[in-house]
């Protein structure tokens, strides 16, 4: 692949001063930056948060000294009655999310596999939405889902689905619905494109094997384009599972994690811990156990993928 | 390719043009709660297509407001500048995990995965207390540092593909015309991979442009505070000036609609391929 005469010829606009052992050096040079941006600014704030998951730090000693305090903190968390509850609400959310977004964005691909005029353009708004500012569309959906004035009230009233308007992002029963919600249609455009990438890279050839063998457009849906697309599947519900359990904004704008933290997520419940409490190594802890679970998650998913591959 | 279409395909563009309006439907929520008076954004039932249109939320909130100015601005300087880090951080990695036989490719390609799976949470702690310790609380590099590893990970994997689909003859060629592997990168890689550079720079600067975490964890200084975190602080001021809410928010997603307008080609390849890889 080297040429030797790159070592030998150059370009009069280049002059070295000194000349690098061969290109070995060289070739290292193009990743050296972005792997050392990534172990000062990623592997080391990992490495601090779990330093601070095994002391007291609080922003009250986190000057003064604080101590070593073994395993505390997980004590703390794992049998703290709101963690658990919000362990719960991230995986109703992220279920219902990753389903619904799934179906909707699945039904979407389907049409938009066809041609027609306007296809690229209505795509791109589409994936607009996933684009647009979670604070943004957090602030969207709370007007969205007033109580009197609120839009989606009306028109549920006027569907004679409720009676009354729901209080949706204030009321227990209803606010983190209103959340999932929200998510759910923030995540639609990317399963969308992520689908339609999928469908688009499947052979034709199959398809028009079996028209000629007369099989309906279902089955052909049934027995060629789901199976086929289980690589594709795989990739989205990972990163359906990955992105959706990090979601903060949402909540932070649309319920506060309320009321009575029937909204709080894991991550809103570190956040509440380390920035309102103040109790950094509490936040500390509550994330570590969300990188242990995410790990968790890859290493099913890399798993299943690996024996995909074999099979 | 031939732009004939038959009938079918005309009903396939409606039905279209429907769904995207109708999924579209908060988008056009927001813009028409902006154009109504007070009186009718409490109006029972809601007009869905306002009887009086004013610009007064636009006027008291934008042209009347000359702090806004100043949030806009910020936002542009943390996005540009995480736009700038990301590629300049991002392109070589990219390029070398396409093209140069380097050892642990593998190992950097899963280092990327994982780095992009970290929820911001779970960084914006220990930045919080790193920048303090460094006193970048309160400054643009900060932000733009803390916004860059989200951008990171996902350019370098959207770019990967990009620099792999370029012919491979042409490294060789420009070698035998006795250029050095430096100069071939900037001067024909770079230019045949702008797509994707576009691409992943639009990406880079909208991520930015929408964070709202690490600009209210690492900043407390007004002066230098994002869009995002005025939208925040306005809704808790403003409560139910829907109005004004909208009218802020409309203005802010003004760049998204330019970016996605223009690049709408790209954006969408490249998200598909760079999850897909």
């Amino acid at each position: 692949m080297e040429s030797p005469l790159s070592a030998v010829k150059r370009p009069r606009s280049f002059k070295p001063k000194k000349r690098l052992q061969k290109d070995v050096v060289g070739k290292y040079m193009f990743v050296l930056p972005g792997l050392l941006f990534l172990a000062v600014f990623m592997l080391f704030p990992i490495g601090y948060n779990v330093y601070l998951t095994f002391h007291n730090v609080t922003v009250f000693n986190i000057m003064s000294g604080y101590e070593f305090t073994w395993l505390d903190n997980y004590k703390a968390v794992l049998t703290d009655t709101v963690f658990l509850q919000s362990v719960k609400n991230s995986i109703v959310f992220t279920t219902l999310c990753l389903l619904f977004q799934f179906v909707i964005g699945l039904a979407l691909a389907l049409f938009f596999n066809k041609t027609f005029p306007g296809r690229g353009l209505f795509r791109a708004l589409l994936l607009m939405a996933w684009m647009i500012p979670l604070v943004i569309t957090g602030t969207l959906f709370q007007w969205m889902f007033a109580g009197e004035y609120g839009i989606i009230n009306h028109f549920l009233l006027w569907a004679n689905i409720i009676e009354e308007p729901i209080y949706w992002v204030s009321n227990e029963q209803t606010a983190l619905y209103s959340t999932i919600i929200a998510n759910i249609w923030i995540g639609i455009p990317f399963n969308m494109v992520i689908l339609l990438a999928g469908l688009q890279s499947l052979p034709t050839d199959i398809y028009e094997a079996a028209r000629v063998d007369g099989a309906s457009k279902w089955r052909q849906f049934f027995a060629i384009t789901l199976p086929l697309l289980k690589p594709t599947l795989f990739i989205l519900v990972m990163l359906g599972i990955i992105y959706t359990f990090k979601v903060f904004d949402i909540i932070l704008i649309m319920t506060k994690g309320g009321p009575l933290y029937a909204s709080t997520v894991m991550p809103f419940y570190a956040y509440e811990q380390a920035f309102i409490n103040y109790n950094f190594s509490i936040g500390a802890t509550i994330t570590t156990v969300m990188l242990a679970l995410l790990i968790v998650v890859s290493l099913i998913y890399l798993r299943i993928a690996r024996k995909e591959d074999e099979a | 390719m031939k732009k004939r279409f038959v009938d079918s395909q005309y009903v396939a563009s409606l039905i279209g043009l429907i769904s995207t309006m109708l999924f579209l439907f908060p988008v056009y929520w927001m813009f028409v709660t902006s154009i109504k008076p007070m009186s009718a954004i409490f109006a029972i039932p809601p007009q869905i297509i306002p009887r009086e249109v004013t610009t007064e939320a636009y006027i008291d909130n934008i042209l009347n407001n000359p702090e806004i100015v100043r949030f806009f601005l910020n936002s542009v300087v943390i996005a540009l500048g995480t736009l700038v880090l990301t590629l300049a951080l991002a392109v070589p990695v990219a390029y070398a995990l396409a093209r140069l036989d380097i050892k642990g490719k593998g190992a950097i390609i899963g280092v990327m995965l994982v780095a992009q799976m970290l929820p911001s949470i779970m960084l914006a702690l220990p930045f919080f207390l790193l920048f303090s310790h460094l006193g970048l609380l309160n400054h643009f590099i900060a932000l733009i540092l803390a916004n860059t590893t989200t951008a990171l990970p996902f350019a370098v994997l959207v770019l990967r593909p990009f620099f792999m689909s370029i012919p491979q003859g042409l490294e060789e060629a420009a070698a035998m015309d006795g250029s050095n592997r430096f100069l071939t990168f900037v001067r024909i890689i770079l230019p045949l991979a702008k797509p994707g550079l576009l691409t992943v720079g639009a990406f880079a600067f909208l991520f930015a442009w929408g964070d709202l975490l690490y600009a209210l964890i690492l900043t407390t200084d007004e002066s230098i505070r994002p869009l995002t975190v005025y939208l925040y602080t306005f809704v808790g001021q403003h409560g139910t000036n829907w109005n004004s809410l909208m009218a802020v928010s409309f203005v802010a997603i003004i760049p998204i609609i330019l970016i996605f307008i223009a690049f709408q080609k790209h954006i969408v390849e490249g998200i598909a391929s760079g999850s897909m890889k």
